[in-house]
């Protein structure tokens, strides 16, 4: 009988995921489908928490809403929804606007857990679909910042204010009194205008004003205002638009509430740790700055719990080390005088990608001009010493591999740098390609920038390499990422047996490697990962929706990989045991890995279609 | 006699004022050798079942007269060939199972005056007792739409594919008598829903 129903069974085997099934897949699903004709009026009949659905579109067009009203996306012919509640048991969150009705296919809970069970890629294809719009709608919600909170949250002064008809003097004895640097001028309650330490200078004293006069003689009328529900963001605005410092800020009824001040915004964007760095770059010796390094731990642990986004933490412990490394070469000079030559210090690996961790150690060099003195490259020497010997002492140990200005391989002029790149270009033994992937992630410091640029130009030039760039995608290929045929996990074991994911050598190593292969084809002079996907936008060696893939994946695998520090069951570091994932993060894991695999599949067959 | 008639006349009248929107209905399709229920025959029976604005496809059926005897017209119009026919059942049989939906479900059809023609003068010839509720024709809903809205009506404008196409419903390219009786099924949810537009919806509107 099934396969009689033509049209439907045609239409059901054109649309994944039965296009990759066997028919039967189809044949069962049109046997159990049931078809409506969807519209405004009556998709609230359908669409039931307590009986869930996959609807699938066969002509019509709807938007996917959420429950806050924006539009997830819109579904057309072919399209599914309905399947995150069928497959979590959540109630449905989100709604349909019909922009146009149309026919629908639905198929009820059994039939689809019958079809899931049935068929491994029927199953794969939900869970997947499932995992990206969960992925694309925690992009969205990333965006709370603080300039999006409401002003009254801010606001923590009462109303300084007084009468129109008060005198000049009394207003800067009031001032004085609440200590503010401006005062509100109301009547009756309602705001008529604002005075501030500025005026007083401006309007009273250099024009010799009699200050016994009205105060609203030389107030500001009708002064822009904003209302206590509006957003930090709106009052940041009106200021920098119309640059003032002081906005009253008003209730509904327009009655007087507080002043917000520009400082007040500048103290809510600045957290902390934009502090400790300030401090850093002003700190006068040695020992302050190793005093500033021990409270990073301890700020850090303190940060990580109210922030979102948590690839900020890499760029944070990046920008500390950046500015110790920057003051203690001030220092260096201070002591010893100012370089003889340009010099530049440079950073490479994790401190290059601004990916670094409390313990990750130093990968840093020196930069120098050709044909130095002994006397200079002695000099050279000295600062190379003391800046990585107190990098220690501040906290940052030693790199096990030498990678380290202190040593003469890393304190090398530019043709010498360009020499050794080029060995490692030239001939891609096993240890050149782990060199590259250290020394191509590469990021100025200190010093003269000219002379960074000089050699990054020399770099790309020689860089430029097919062959290079094949050996590159073989090495990336060989390291696997830990998924299997039907999606299940692959897992290692430690010497107790422990079972586990290494979410960095398996994840984020070869998304990082990946990224870097490409930006050294597009000739991107950038060492953050996140950056050079954005950089890579711009190219079209990569097409932007897999860009945003890898973007992504690398955001969820950091964000996963930050929990794997507090982890409980003595696993090694950056290991997860996916066991302990709720499902939802199972589903998404095994969703980043799926995307890596195929980005990794991508590369060898772009780079390497010749060696392999 | 006329107490039945008159029995049957209340039951209809007051069938009439129910919501049409929540009804149950049996929507049939005729494949057949010819256009006069005099001297041509069934060849398949196919019919949907409607429940709450909702097609059940796992109640589809399709019959194939077993006891067909010409297969006039062309065997690729309707897919059905004379080895097909071989696989098929007995009329009787198949009308007893198609009636046994009569009692509890309201019959479609695209142009009932042809195929509700042929299967009354089946079911008297196989004396198979057959007493519809009601029957409704989309052919004949959107024919009085169109008159309502002035439309001129050609002769090519209430075949079922351009019915459908004035919905924007999808266009089936095959012609088997399933696949009609869902297209016509469609039709009707899209009609029901064009004409009662968010309103209470009562059947009498659909005559």
């Amino acid at each position: 009988m099934n396969n009689e129903q033509q049209e439907v069974a045609q239409f059901v085997l054109a649309q994944m995921p039965f296009s990759d099934l066997d028919s039967s897949a189809t044949d069962y699903f049109v046997k159990h489908l049931d078809v409506i004709y969807l519209t405004r009026e009556n998709q609230t009949q359908w669409l039931q928490s307590a009986s869930p659905k996959l609807f699938l579109i066969r002509s019509g067009l709807y938007d996917l809403v959420d429950a806050k009203g924006d539009v997830i996306t819109r579904l057309a012919q072919g399209d599914y929804f309905g399947f995150p509640s069928l497959l979590t048991g959540e109630a449905i969150k989100n709604r349909l606007e019909v922009q146009k009705e149309g026919i629908v296919h639905m198929l009820n809970q059994d039939a689809f857990d019958y079809l899931r069970r049935e068929y491994k890629p029927f199953e794969q294809y939900f869970v997947r679909a499932h995992a990206n719009r969960l992925l694309s709608s925690h992009y969205k919600s990333q965006n709370d910042s603080w300039s999006e909170r409401k002003i009254s949250e801010l606001m923590s002064r009462k109303a300084v204010t007084l009468s129109p008809d008060a005198s000049i003097r009394q207003a800067a004895k009031k001032m004085k009194e609440h200590g503010v640097s401006s005062i509100m001028v109301t009547e009756y309650e309602r705001l008529v205008g604002v005075v501030t330490d500025r005026d007083l200078r401006n309007r009273v004293l250099a024009d010799e004003v009699d200050p016994l006069q009205a105060v609203s003689s030389i107030m500001s009328a009708k002064p822009k205002f904003i209302f206590e529900n509006n957003r930090v963001f709106s009052a940041l605005h009106l200021m920098l638009k119309h640059n003032i410092h002081h906005l009253p800020v008003l209730d509904e009824h327009h009655k007087a509430l507080g002043m917000i001040t520009s400082t007040d915004l500048l103290r809510q964007q600045k957290s902390d740790p934009v502090q400790l760095i300030g401090r850093i770059y002003k700190a006068h010796s040695v020992t302050d700055l190793k005093r500033y390094a021990a409270e990073v731990p301890e700020l850090l642990r303190s940060f990580s719990h109210n922030i979102d986004d948590i690839s900020l933490i890499g760029k944070l412990l990046s920008g500390l080390t950046d500015a110790l490394t920057s003051r203690l070469i001030y220092l260096f000079q201070e002591e010893h005088g100012a370089a003889p030559t340009s010099f530049s210090f440079i950073c490479f690996g994790s401190q290059a990608r601004e990916e670094q961790t409390l313990h990750s150690d130093q990968d840093n060099g020196l930069l120098l001009p050709d044909d130095l003195s002994e006397q200079h490259q002695d000099y050279f020497r000295r600062m190379g010493e003391f800046v990585c010997e107190q990098l220690v002492e501040c906290g940052i140990r030693r790199c096990p591999g030498n990678i380290m200005a202190s040593s003469e391989l890393c304190r090398m002029s530019i043709s010498d740098w360009c020499d050794k790149f080029f060995t490692w270009i030239k001939s891609p033994t096993p240890q050149a390609m782990l060199n590259c992937k250290i020394f191509f992630d590469l990021r100025f410091i200190e010093g003269s920038t000219a002379l960074y640029t000089a050699f990054c130009e020399q770099l790309t030039r020689i860089s430029r390499n097919e062959l290079f760039y094949a050996a590159m995608a073989t090495d990336i290929k060989s390291n696997s990422v830990p998924i299997g045929l039907f999606n299940q996990f692959k897992l290692e074991k430690d010497a107790k047996q422990h079972k586990y994911i290494d979410l960095k050598k398996r994840g984020v190593v070869i998304i990082n490697d990946i990224v870097r292969l490409y930006a050294l084809k597009a000739g991107i002079r950038r060492a953050n990962t996140q950056e050079r996907l954005d950089a890579l936008l711009k190219h079209d060696l990569l097409n932007n929706h897999d860009v945003y893939n890898l973007k992504d994946c690398w955001r969820f695998l950091t964000q996963l990989r930050l929990r794997t520090q507090i982890n409980e069951e003595g696993l090694p570091s950056n290991c997860i045991n996916p066991d302990k994932l709720n499902s939802l993060e199972r589903h998404q894991l095994k969703e980043a890995f799926y995307l890596l695999k195929l980005a990794q599949q991508a590369a060898a067959f772009k780079f390497a279609r010749g060696s392999l | 006699m006329v107490k039945r008639w008159l029995n049957r006349y209340f039951a209809r009248k007051q069938l009439l004022g129910e919501n049409a929107l929540t009804q149950r209905y049996l929507v049939i399709d005729l494949e057949l050798t010819g256009l006069d229920p005099k001297q041509h025959e069934i060849v398949s029976i196919a019919w949907v079942l409607i429940d709450n604005q909702c097609i059940k496809l796992s109640q589809a059926q399709h019959a194939i007269n077993k006891d067909v005897r010409h297969l006039e017209q062309s065997p690729v119009y309707h897919g059905i060939a004379q080895q097909d026919v071989a696989t098929g059942q007995n009329l009787t049989a198949i009308l007893a199972a198609l009636s046994s939906h009569f009692a509890d479900a309201i019959l479609v059809f695209h142009n009932a005056t042809l195929d509700w023609g042929f299967l009354k003068q089946a079911f008297q010839a196989k004396g198979v007792a057959a007493h519809p509720k009601l029957i409704l024709d989309t052919f004949h809903i959107e024919k009085k739409r169109l008159h309502q809205q002035g439309h001129e009506i050609g002769l090519d404008d209430l075949t079922l594919s351009a019915c459908r196409a004035r919905y924007g419903l999808p266009h089936y390219g095959c012609h088997h008598a399933l696949t009609d009786a869902m297209a016509t099924a469609e039709l009707l949810l899209a009609q029901c829903h064009q004409i009662s537009r968010g309103q209470q919806l009562k059947l009498a509107a659909l005559l």
